[in-house]
C-alpha cells in the first residue's frame, strides 16, 4: 500500500437484543466516544467521517446519517454513508481506509451501526422484492438451500455446524460486548428446533442492536497515537452480479477473487500459516466451513475438517471469531466492521479475554447480498 | 395536554405507512402475462445464447442484451432446497414447506420455487419436478398462477448434470 | 499539494421523465452505462472501479440496489462500492479511490425512481424520527421555511425567485434531456398558486426519474479515453447539522466551506473565476443561497449558472447531482449542443442533499490539467 494506513482507535457498545437505554444518537455516540477515547483523540481532530449501515427500513430513518451528524461531530466536515447489505460494516471501515490511502486525509473516523429492535428487522430482510413471490422469511431462507449444497459437495457430517456455534458461544464468553454469551453445547445446538433446514435455531445469529467506530490515521498520526496501532497490510470491496450463470453460491467467485487481492497486497502466500486468527462473517454456523475454504485456509471440501479436527477454536491453531462473531452478535449494519475491528484488536494486543496469543496477523473479512458483496482487511502489528 | 409527563418519555411509536407504485418493466409485463397462458418465458443472451429466466433485458455474464424470448418447458430438476418451519409474511403456507432452486429444463439460471404434493422428507437434491398451475380461468398473469412444482416422477437427475449449477 | 489529475472522460443519461412504464429502476441503469462506456470506446473490462449511488426507501425496498451489479458488468467479480447518496457523492469516493494510486480509471452509476414513491412522504423520513419526522415536515415545508429565513435576512422577493425560475426554464427549453422544456416568463410563474409559501408551483423541481452513468479516469488513459477531457482542478464536500432549528437557514454554510476548499484546491480565487456553474438547487431559494455560498452574483452574466435548466427543469432523484457533473463535462467538451456557453474553459459543478442543503459538494473542472 502506497500510503501505510492504521487503525488507531476502537470502540465498540455492549451488544444487546435491545438498547432501549439509548436512541439512536446515543447508541452511536457510546461507540463513538470509545473509539475517540482509545485513540487519545477529539472530535476536532477527526477529517472526515464515514458510516455506514444496512437497510434504513431497520429503522424507519432514511438516510439516518444526517441526523446523526451533530452526534458524529461531523459538522462542517465531510460525511459519506456507505451501504453494501451485509458487508456494509467492512466496506465502510475500507472506505474510511481509503480517505487516509488518498492522502488528503490524516484522520477519519468509521461508524456503523444498527438499532434493528426499533424497526422489524424480520420484515426488513425477507427478499421480498415486488412482483416476486414472497417465498421464505428472514435471510437464513435463503442461505439455507446453499449450506445444504455444502454439505451433499463435501459429506460435510451433521455435527459441524453444531460445533461452529457451540464454539461461537464460548468465545463470546470471553467478550463482554457480544450480545449471546450464554454457553451451549454441541446437543444444546442439535437438539435446537430446524428453522429452514438444515439450519437450526441455535445456528442462527440473533438480531442485535450495536454501534462500532474505528479511528483510522497516517503513519504520521499512528506514531504519535498512545496505543500501538494495527497497521493495515491489504484491503479490498468486491460484488459480482447474482445471475450469473453457473454461479457459485457455496464458494463465490467475488470472495475468492477479495481474498486474493488482499494476500496479495499483505504478502500472504499461505494464510493458513501466515494469518494468526480471523473474524470471518458467519451468521449461520455452516458458513465457516464454506469460508475457510473460500479464504484459502485449505483445499476445497476441507473447510469441515478443520472445524471437525478443533483447528479453528480458541487457542488452536487458528482461531475463528474469537470475539463470538456475528453468531453471538448480530447489528447488521455493524456486524463486517466489528468483524475488522476485531481483527485490529487481536493484532494491537487489545482483545482483553479473548485475545489470541502472540497475534501478529489478522484477518477482518464480511460479505453480503446474495453471498455478492465481499469486503475484508488483513492487519499487521508490524507497520 | 395540559401537563407535562409524569415519567420521562421513553418510547416513540411512528407508524410508517408508504404507498409505492412500481413499475414491473416490460419484460417483467411480459413474463407475468404468459403465465396466465401457462407459458414460461426466459430471454437469451445475444452473446452467449444462455437463457434467463425471470427474463432479464441484460445478462449479468456477458453484459450484453437478451432480447430474445424463449419458451421453457415448465420442468426442471431442484438443485438445492431447504424445509421452512417459519412462516412467511404475507403468505399462508402450511408448515412445514419446501422452498427449492429449480433449474428449469433450457434455462441456465434457476428460480426459487415452492415444492408441494410431496412429504418435505422426501425432496431431494435431483429430483425432478413440473411447475402446477392455477386451473384455466383463475389464472390473472401474476406470479401466483404457478402454484408450486411437484414431483414429476421421473427417476432423479444424476449428480453431474446440476452441480455446476445451484 | 499535488494531486493526480482525473478527468471525467464520459457521461450517459436517459432522458428525464416523470415515469418510464417500461423500466425498472436497474433496467433504465443499463442502457446509460452501455451508451457510457461505448462513447469511450472500452469494454467494462477496461474500468477498474465502480460506485453505484442510489436509496433504498426510493426503491421502495431494501437492499434496492444489489439488482445494479447485474446491469453494470459486474462478471468477473469487480471492486465496487454502492453509497446511500446522489451520484455527485459516489462520483467524489470514486475520485478520492484513483488518488490512492490503486486504480486508475472508474464509472459512477446513479439510479432511482422517483414517481413508484411519494417524494413528499418519504423524504419525511429523512428527518430525526423524535422532534423533525413527527411534525409532518416534507421537503418543501423544510425549503420554504429555508426560503423565508432567506427572504428575512435579504430582503429577496417573490419577484426574485420568479426571475431565478424564469431564467432555468429558458435555458432548460434548450436542454432535449430535461423533463420541462418549455421557458416560462416571470410572471406566469408568478402566477403559479403558492404550494407553501414563499414557494410557488413554479418555483418547484417536478418529480421525474432517470439513470445515469459518468466514466473518470486519471492522465495517462484519460487521453486515451476522451479528446477533450474535463479535468478536475478541485474537490470538496461537507454537511452541516440537520436540525431545522440548528442553523442558520438563509445560509449554506456547508456549500461555502466546500467551495472555499475546492478553490482552493483549484487554484482559483472565487467561482467568479470559472465560466460557468452548474449548481443543484430544487427551489430559488437554494439557488441564490448556493450562488451566495460560492461567490457567485445570481444576476451578473459571468459565469453563466445553470445554463443545462438545472434541476428545476429535471429532478431525478440520486442522478440530479451527477447530471451537474456531466453537464459541466459536455460543456468543457464541447458537447453541449445548443446551451453551450461559448469559450468555457473552467467551470463549478455542485450537488446537494438533505433538508435545507444539508450536505453539499462543490467541484472545479477545466480544459487543462490543474498540475504538471
Amino acid at each position: 500500500m502506497k500510503r501505510p494506513v492504521a487503525v488507531v482507535g476502537v470502540g465498540q457498545t455492549h451488544h444487546k437484543a435491545r438498547r432501549a437505554d439509548v436512541s439512536i444518537p446515543g447508541l452511536v455516540r457510546e461507540a463513538v466516544d470509545r473509539a475517540l477515547a482509545d485513540a487519545g483523540l477529539r472530535h476536532e481532530d477527526i477529517d472526515a467521517v464515514v458510516v455506514g449501515k444496512a437497510p434504513d427500513m431497520l429503522e424507519g430513518v432514511m438516510q439516518p446519517e444526517q441526523f446523526l451528524a451533530g452526534a458524529l461531530g461531523a459538522h462542517l466536515k465531510p460525511l459519506l454513508r456507505v451501504h453494501t447489505a451485509g458487508s456494509v460494516g467492512a466496506s465502510t471501515a475500507i472506505t474510511a481506509m481509503t480517505h487516509v490511502a488518498s492522502g488528503l486525509y490524516d484522520r477519519v473516523l468509521a461508524v456503523a451501526f444498527e438499532k434493528q429492535s426499533e424497526g422489524n428487522a424480520m420484515w426488513a430482510l425477507s427478499p421480498n422484492l415486488p412482483f416476486t413471490p414472497p417465498l421464505v422469511a428472514g435471510a437464513g431462507g435463503f442461505f439455507a438451500p446453499y449450506c445444504r449444497a455444502y454439505i451433499a459437495r463435501t459429506g460435510c457430517p451433521p455435527h459441524i455446524g453444531p460445533v461452529t456455534a457451540a464454539s461461537a458461544r464460548d468465545n463470546a464468553g470471553r467478550n463482554e460486548y457480544a450480545h449471546l454469551r450464554e454457553p451451549m453445547t454441541v446437543d444444546d445446538v442439535m437438539n435446537s428446533p430446524v428453522l429452514w433446514d438444515p439450519i437450526r435455531y441455535l445456528e442462527t445469529c440473533p438480531s442485535s442492536d450495536g454501534a462500532i467506530a474505528l479511528v483510522v490515521a497516517n503513519e504520521d498520526a499512528a506514531r504519535k497515537g498512545p496505543r500501538k496501532p494495527a497497521w493495515i497490510k491489504g484491503a479490498a470491496s468486491y460484488a459480482e452480479g447474482m445471475w450469473v450463470p453457473g454461479r457459485d453460491q457455496v464458494s463465490p467467485r467475488a470472495g475468492k477473487v477479495c481474498a486474493r487481492h488482499v494476500y496479495d497486497q499483505a504478502g500472504i502466500t499461505n494464510p493458513w500459516k501466515e494469518i494468526h486468527t480471523a473474524e470471518i462473517y458467519v451468521p449461520f454456523a455452516w458458513f465457516e466451513a464454506m469460508w475457510l475454504e473460500n479464504l484459502g485456509f485449505c483445499d476445497e471440501a476441507e473447510g469441515w475438517k478443520l472445524v471437525d479436527r478443533g483447528e479453528v477454536k480458541f487457542g488452536a491453531h487458528l482461531p475463528i471469531n474469537p470475539s463470538g462473531g456475528v453468531l453471538c452478535t448480530n447489528p447488521i449494519g455493524a456486524s463486517g466492521m466489528i468483524r475488522l475491528g476485531e481483527a485490529a484488536l487481536q493484532v494491537m494486543g487489545r482483545a482483553g479475554a479473548h485475545q489470541v496469543e502472540g497475534a501478529k496477523t489478522a484477518l477482518g473479512h464480511a460479505y453480503g447480498g446474495g453471498a455478492q458483496y465481499f469486503a475484508m482487511w488483513v492487519v499487521g502489528s508490524e507497520r | 395536554m395540559d401537563e407535562p409527563p409524569k415519567e420521562p418519555v421513553k418510547y416513540i411509536d411512528a407508524e410508517v405507512r408508504l404507498p409505492y407504485h412500481y413499475v414491473a418493466g416490460d419484460y417483467r409485463a411480459r413474463y407475468l402475462r404468459a403465465l396466465k397462458d401457462k407459458k414460461i418465458l426466459g430471454s437469451k443472451c445475444a452473446a452467449t445464447g444462455k437463457v434467463f429466466v425471470m427474463p432479464v433485458i441484460a445478462s449479468p455474464e456477458s453484459f450484453a442484451t437478451c432480447d430474445t424470448w424463449v419458451e421453457l418447458a415448465g420442468r426442471g430438476t431442484i438443485t438445492t432446497f431447504c424445509v421452512v418451519n417459519i412462516p412467511v409474511i404475507g403468505r399462508d403456507l402450511e408448515i412445514p414447506y419446501v422452498a427449492a432452486s429449480v433449474a428449469l429444463d433450457g434455462a441456465d439460471v434457476s428460480m426459487f420455487a415452492l415444492i408441494q404434493e410431496c412429504p418435505p422428507a422426501d425432496v431431494r437434491m435431483g429430483m425432478r419436478v413440473e411447475a402446477v398451475w392455477k386451473p384455466d380461468g383463475e389464472r390473472r398473469g401474476d406470479h401466483e398462477d404457478i402454484l408450486y412444482f411437484r414431483p414429476t416422477g421421473e427417476p432423479d437427475a444424476p449428480f453431474e448434470s446440476f452441480s455446476h449449477r445451484l | 499539494m499535488s494531486l493526480r489529475n482525473v478527468a471525467v472522460v464520459g457521461f450517459a443519461q436517459l432522458p428525464v421523465v416523470a415515469r418510464d412504464e417500461h423500466r425498472m429502476s436497474t433496467e433504465m441503469l443499463y442502457p446509460v452505462v452501455r451508451e457510457a462506456l461505448e462513447r469511450v470506446g472500452v469494454t467494462r473490462d477496461a474500468i477498474d472501479y465502480q460506485v453505484s449511488a442510489s436509496a433504498d426507501y426510493l426503491d421502495g425496498r431494501p437492499f434496492g440496489f444489489v439488482a445494479a451489479l447485474d446491469v453494470m458488468g459486474s462478471w468477473p467479480p469487480r471492486q465496487d462500492l454502492h453509497l446511500e447518496m446522489d451520484g455527485s457523492f459516489a462520483a467524489y469516493y470514486a475520485w478520492l479511490k484513483i488518488q490512492t494510486g490503486e486504480v486508475d480509471t472508474a464509472i459512477v452509476c446513479a439510479h432511482g425512481k422517483t414517481s413508484e414513491g411519494e417524494p413528499e412522504r418519504v423524504l419525511n423520513l429523512q428527518l430525526d424520527p423524535y422532534y423533525q419526522a413527527p411534525l409532518g415536515l416534507t421537503p418543501t415545508a423544510t425549503a420554504a421555511l429555508q426560503a423565508s429565513a432567506y427572504q428575512a435576512r435579504t430582503g429577496a422577493t417573490d419577484a426574485d425567485f420568479a426571475a431565478v425560475a424564469a431564467r432555468n426554464r429558458a435555458a432548460g427549453a434548450r436542454n432535449p434531456d430535461n423533463q420541462v422544456r418549455e421557458s416560462a416568463s416571470a410572471d406566469a410563474l408568478q402566477r403559479t398558486p403558492w404550494v407553501i409559501e414563499p414557494l410557488r408551483r413554479g418555483y418547484l423541481s417536478p418529480v421525474g426519474e432517470s439513470a445515469s452513468c459518468l466514466v473518470l479516469a486519471a492522465e495517462g488513459k484519460a487521453e486515451q479515453l476522451c479528446q477533450r477531457p474535463a479535468w478536475i482542478h478541485g474537490v470538496d464536500h461537507r454537511t452541516e447539522l440537520q436540525s431545522i432549528g440548528a442553523r442558520d437557514l438563509s445560509r449554506s454554510a456547508g456549500a461555502a466551506r466546500a467551495a472555499e476548499k475546492a478553490f482552493e484546491m483549484a487554484g482559483i480565487g472565487s467561482a467568479r473565476d470559472v465560466d460557468l456553474v452548474e449548481l443543484l438547487a430544487t427551489n430559488p431559494a437554494e439557488e441564490l443561497i448556493v450562488c451566495e455560498a460560492l461567490g457567485v452574483n445570481a444576476r451578473a452574466t459571468a459565469p453563466v449558472v445553470n445554463p443545462s435548466g438545472g434541476a428545476l427543469c429535471a429532478h431525478p432523484v440520486m442522478s440530479t447531482g451527477l447530471i451537474r457533473l456531466g453537464e459541466v463535462f459536455r460543456q468543457l467538451s464541447g458537447q453541449a449542443g445548443e446551451r453551450t456557453v461559448p469559450g468555457a474553459r473552467r467551470a463549478v459543478a455542485h450537488a446537494s442533499q438533505g433538508h435545507c442543503l444539508q450536505q453539499n459538494v462543490v467541484w472545479v473542472l477545466g480544459t487543462e490539467r490543474r498540475w504538471a
